[in-house]
């Protein structure tokens, strides 16, 4: 009896403090998202916002019609290496200076810390302005600078080449602070007695990072591969603002694209692509969770 | 585990099952009829919705309105041009509509689509006091939603200083003189570009069409697009001229095309009225003296487009009557002048240009006499769709050399599958 | 000795030229904010203003009523993070460290909820808003913001990593669990919850699409929305006023992300764990 009483206070002390986000949950999120996964199914346009139920029950159409949507599959394509490129190289470059940040050797820790998050907090048209002239195939910076070198550098956002690997290299820059944050919490989450005692076993700072930064570091890691990756796929205001998804279709994104059948009215065929994107997005998570994931996760 | 999917999975079959019960389409719409206004002075508050700098001026413009009735009240809301569709279409979709709204042109035949907008009563407006091109753009079904608030042209932005250098001393007249200024510009008087026209991506429509109008081409017959004919393909040849033979640039980095024309790096451009302000402020002291606007160059004619903003009033208003009143007030062309006076907006009625304000300047002269001829898109729900398919082949026949007549024919399918909208 | 001092060097000189490459723009975003139109819009872009000018600020403060648009964001802001701190946190602390029927499903579906793009719920939630009556009001800004499934995803897996024992000791103490939870493993968690509420304050501060559309009369604007007001015109961009309405809205997350950093140093004290 005690066992089955034990078992119920748990039930009922987990629950209760689960409630209060559940409630709220499933009210503004979860109804909204059953809502829209009903309109994917139908002809909804935004001509019968005043009467969104006397529209068509089309099933999967606008599914099937996306295979056909020669935007929508190149967008997928630039989607997927953005993601493919983008997720690994952003995770390296803040875990690089998370841990350079950590590192005891460092003074004006602060000074760093605020310096590295600034381009997550700053406007999106300044840096695309930045950039813009960065990248300028005349009088840009890069270009002038590989000139010295004897390179003649391409026009890197007009050239339907190099467009995307531009706009990977600005997304990493723009997205690291941000996950530098979130290894910087993890890191200080090592005990640091750990590394005093590898010290006086004679393990090398790489050893020490390999052998208990990183696998302590895994659920944080994980947590920052799937944020990361949730982020990407969902890339939008870089190509936005830096080349309106051109030259070509080639920086377009699929967000962008939804973006777009949205602003045209085609809200059940966008709410369908935003499904098709959602289990892109799930997919994504589960492998990372196999690859990343310890015991404790699912 | 399975206990939430299955009560997921029940949930979601439910909903659809709900929106496939209620569901369908009823064929055929009904005809939208325009009820009369009666007479008598405005009363009550009266909501209105304006976009950016004609939000925040509109309510003290107003009072010269609750001035003359004195029971009325006009309250205004600012809201940013930044996502004012989505604005719109929420309030639509929520039915938490103001009484009046402005309407950009290219939202129009969306908005009028969802019912939502209340027909233009006759015994107020006057069709002909417009610009035919701006009433054109009120009109879906053939029914007119609200009415043209103010407008904005194309024409063609050159140095006259450099042109003059080159030996050319009148504005182009014809499509082989803009042709051959652009040249002349390039080889004579040391331009990098002889013209700047938009490569495609977005708002390119707005620099091909008017070439295309003005050879004759439309874009719809009735329900069906027109795109594929010899007049489009003719106009898109020509427009395509200007690239391949380095007149153009198929790229200019955003911004740099103010800096380069003042510096005579570009000798030509295609905008509207709003590029005066910006070139005085970059040219600096003296610079005005060096540029002016030419009218679009002749084919068959010189058609320009037409765009700006209508302003029109909703079925579920509060205050239907007064708000068409109010709009009424604004229509008036001493209003419309001193409008002009307050924001820099030009005026949609046509008699108000006759005011020495706006004949007196030279640019705006131009302008004035273009807007008699432009036309706007048809005001259908799928322009916004069809236009960036068209901006889309535009692009790759500027950038790409794509053939003009594949181009034409590539809209004409793209457009003809996502429909008209009606 | 030597080998250390040249890692030093070494790590100053790449984290410095981080530093610039990372700072550049944003040092652009508020010296340009200082310059006139004009100027903003030469090419090549200049650094240092030649004309160095507060007209953009003067505008922008004179044709908007700051007072009230701050209060709003603040406040929306306010009350989303400190709603997200709570809820999120209470429900990591309950699928990391508590056994109960439905956890696992929960869990998936939080997570799940993550990864639906934002714009395919947007107008039925917007919708939902109005129809319970809440549309331009205060709880209709806050309400949907306030269960954050990223919250919980970074609080559960910060959760994670606390030792069972300690939690146990406890228990076994007779603590309830909410006492364990408020003195034991909230304090645990400075770190990440500094986290939270720097990310969560960012989104909730800079958010335009939701507010934009809920707020039906402008005394409910937030700080973004009415600072595309006046930046934004419908053929140009004015971009002196969105630089100055930029470095206006990015002070107040500045000045959250620097009181909030500092608990990045505390590492987590020896006792009690190991």
């Amino acid at each position: 009896m005690p066992k089955e009483r034990r078992r119920l206070r748990r039930a009922v002390t987990g629950w209760a403090f689960a409630a209060p986000f559940t409630v709220l949950f499933v009210v503004f999120s979860a109804l909204p998202v059953v809502a829209a996964l009903a309109m994917s199914l139908t002809d909804l346009r935004s001509t019968d916002l005043r009467n969104p139920f006397a529209v068509d029950f089309v099933g999967l159409d606008n599914y099937t019609r996306l295979v056909g949507d020669e935007l929508f599959v190149k967008a997928a394509g630039n989607t997927l290496i953005f993601v493919v490129v983008g997720v690994p190289l952003t995770m390296a470059v803040a875990l690089a200076s998370a841990t350079g940040l950590n590192s005891g050797l460092l003074r004006f820790k602060a000074l760093f810390r605020v310096g590295f998050y600034l381009p997550a907090v700053t406007s999106i048209v300044a840096i695309a302005v930045i950039w813009r002239f960065l990248l300028d195939p005349e009088a840009g910076l890069l270009n002038n600078l590989l000139g010295l070198v004897g390179v003649d550098g391409p026009n890197w956002l007009g050239d339907t080449s190099t467009a995307l690997p531009s706009l990977i290299v600005m997304s990493a820059w723009r997205n690291f602070g941000f996950l530098m944050i979130v290894f910087l919490a993890g890191l200080q989450g090592i005990p640091v007695d750990l590394y005093e005692a590898a010290t006086i076993d004679g393990a090398g700072r790489w050893q020490q990072f390999r052998g208990i930064t990183l696998p302590l570091l895994r659920p944080t890691l994980l947590f920052g591969a799937v944020v990361t990756g949730i982020g990407y796929l969902q890339l939008f205001e870089e190509p936005f603002v830096m080349t309106r998804g051109g030259p070509l279709s080639s920086t377009l994104s699929v967000s962008y694209h939804i973006y777009n059948q949205f602003g045209f009215g085609n809200y059940g065929y966008a709410a369908a692509a935003s499904y098709v994107l959602f289990v892109a997005i799930v997919g994504l998570s589960v492998l990372q969770f196999r690859l990343l994931g310890t015991r404790g996760d699912s | 585990m399975t206990r939430h999917r299955r009560l997921a999975t029940v949930v979601a079959i439910a909903a659809a099952m709900a929106l496939a019960a209620g569901c369908g389409r009823d064929s055929g719409g009904e005809q939208d009829t325009a009820k009369a206004v009666g007479a008598g002075k405005a009363t009550g508050e009266i909501t209105v919705w304006a976009m950016g700098t004609e939000g925040e001026k509109l309510a003290e413009f107003a009072k010269g309105f609750t001035a003359e009735n004195p029971d009325a009240k006009v309250t205004v809301t600012a809201v940013p041009w930044d996502a004012a569709h989505q604005k719109i279409a929420g309030a639509i979709a929520a039915r938490q509509t103001p009484d009046v709204s402005m309407i950009g042109t290219t939202y129009q035949g969306e908005f009028a689509k969802t019912g939502a907008l209340d027909p233009t009563p006759a015994d107020l407006f006057a069709k002909d006091s417009y610009f035919p091109g701006a009433w054109d753009s009120t009109v879906v079904d053939g029914t007119a939603y609200g009415v043209p608030w103010y407008v904005e042209t194309r024409g063609i932005y050159y140095r006259k200083d450099l042109a003059a250098k080159a030996g050319i001393t009148a504005a182009p007249k014809t499509w082989d003189e803009l042709k051959a200024m652009a040249k002349a510009l390039q080889t004579k008087a040391g331009a990098k570009w002889g013209i700047n026209l938009q490569p495609g991506k977005t708002g390119s429509w707005q620099s091909v069409m008017p070439f295309a109008w003005s050879n004759g081409a439309t874009i719809t017959d009735g329900d069906k697009f027109t795109f594929d004919s010899p007049a489009m393909t003719e106009a898109l040849a020509y427009y395509q001229s200007f690239f391949t033979e380095k007149l153009a640039p198929t790229f200019l980095p955003e911004g740099q095309l103010e800096p380069d024309f003042v510096a005579g790096r570009i000798g030509a451009f295609m905008s509207g009225p709003w590029h005066v302000g910006i070139l005085k402020d970059q040219g600096g002291a003296g610079f005005a003296d060096k540029f002016t606007v030419a009218p679009m160059p002749v084919k068959q004619t010189g058609t320009s487009f037409i765009g700006g903003s209508n302003i029109a009033v909703f079925k579920d208003a509060k205050n239907r009557d007064s708000a068409w009143k109010f709009i009424q007030w604004l229509s008036k062309p001493d209003v419309q002048v001193k409008w002009y006076q307050t924001v820099s907006d030009l005026p949609a009625v046509q008699s108000a240009w006759t005011d020495p304000a706006l004949s007196g300047d030279a640019i705006l002269s131009t302008f004035g006499a273009q807007l008699k001829d432009a036309k706007a898109p048809p005001a259908i729900p799928t322009w916004e769709q069809v236009s960036a398919a068209f901006d889309s082949e535009v692009e790759k026949l500027a950038v790409a050399g794509q053939d003009p007549a594949t181009t034409a024919k590539a809209i004409e399918s793209k457009a003809t599958a996502i429909g008209t909208g009606s | 000795m030597t080998r250390d001092r040249v890692a030093r060097v070494a790590l100053y000189a790449v984290l410095v030229l981080g530093l610039l490459v990372v700072v550049g723009p944003f040092l652009w975003m508020v010296l340009s904010s200082l310059k006139p139109e004009a100027e903003i819009r030469s090419v090549p872009p200049t650094w240092w203003p030649d004309t160095l000018t507060l007209g953009n600020y003067r505008d922008l403060f004179a044709r908007l009523d700051f007072p009230r648009y701050f209060f709003n964001s603040a406040l929306v802001a306010a009350l989303v993070t400190a709603g997200n701190l709570l809820f999120c946190s209470a429900l990591g602390y309950a699928l990391a460290k508590l056994r109960f029927p439905g956890r696992r499903a929960l869990f998936l579906v939080v997570l799940g909820m993550l990864m639906v793009p934002g714009m395919a719920t947007f107008v039925p939630q917007f919708v939902l808003i109005s129809n319970m009556g809440l549309a331009n009001s205060y709880a209709g800004l806050v309400l949907p913001f306030l269960a954050g499934p990223f919250g919980v995803f970074l609080m559960r897996q910060f959760l994670l990593g606390i030792p069972d024992d300690l939690l146990e000791a406890a228990r076994v103490d007779g603590a309830g669990e909410w006492r364990i939870f408020l003195r034991i493993v909230l304090p645990l968690c400075k770190p990440a919850l500094a986290t939270l509420a720097i990310l969560t304050f960012l989104a909730s501060w800079n958010n335009f699409l939701w507010p934009l559309v809920v707020a039906t009369t402008e005394d409910k604007y937030t700080l973004p929305v009415a600072l595309a007001l006046y930046s934004v015109g419908q053929n140009q961009i004015y971009y002196g006023l969105l630089l100055a309405g930029a470095v206006v809205v990015v002070l107040p997350v500045l000045i959250v992300f620097l009181v909030l950093q500092r608990h990045f140093l505390r590492g987590i004290a020896t006792t009690g764990l190991k």
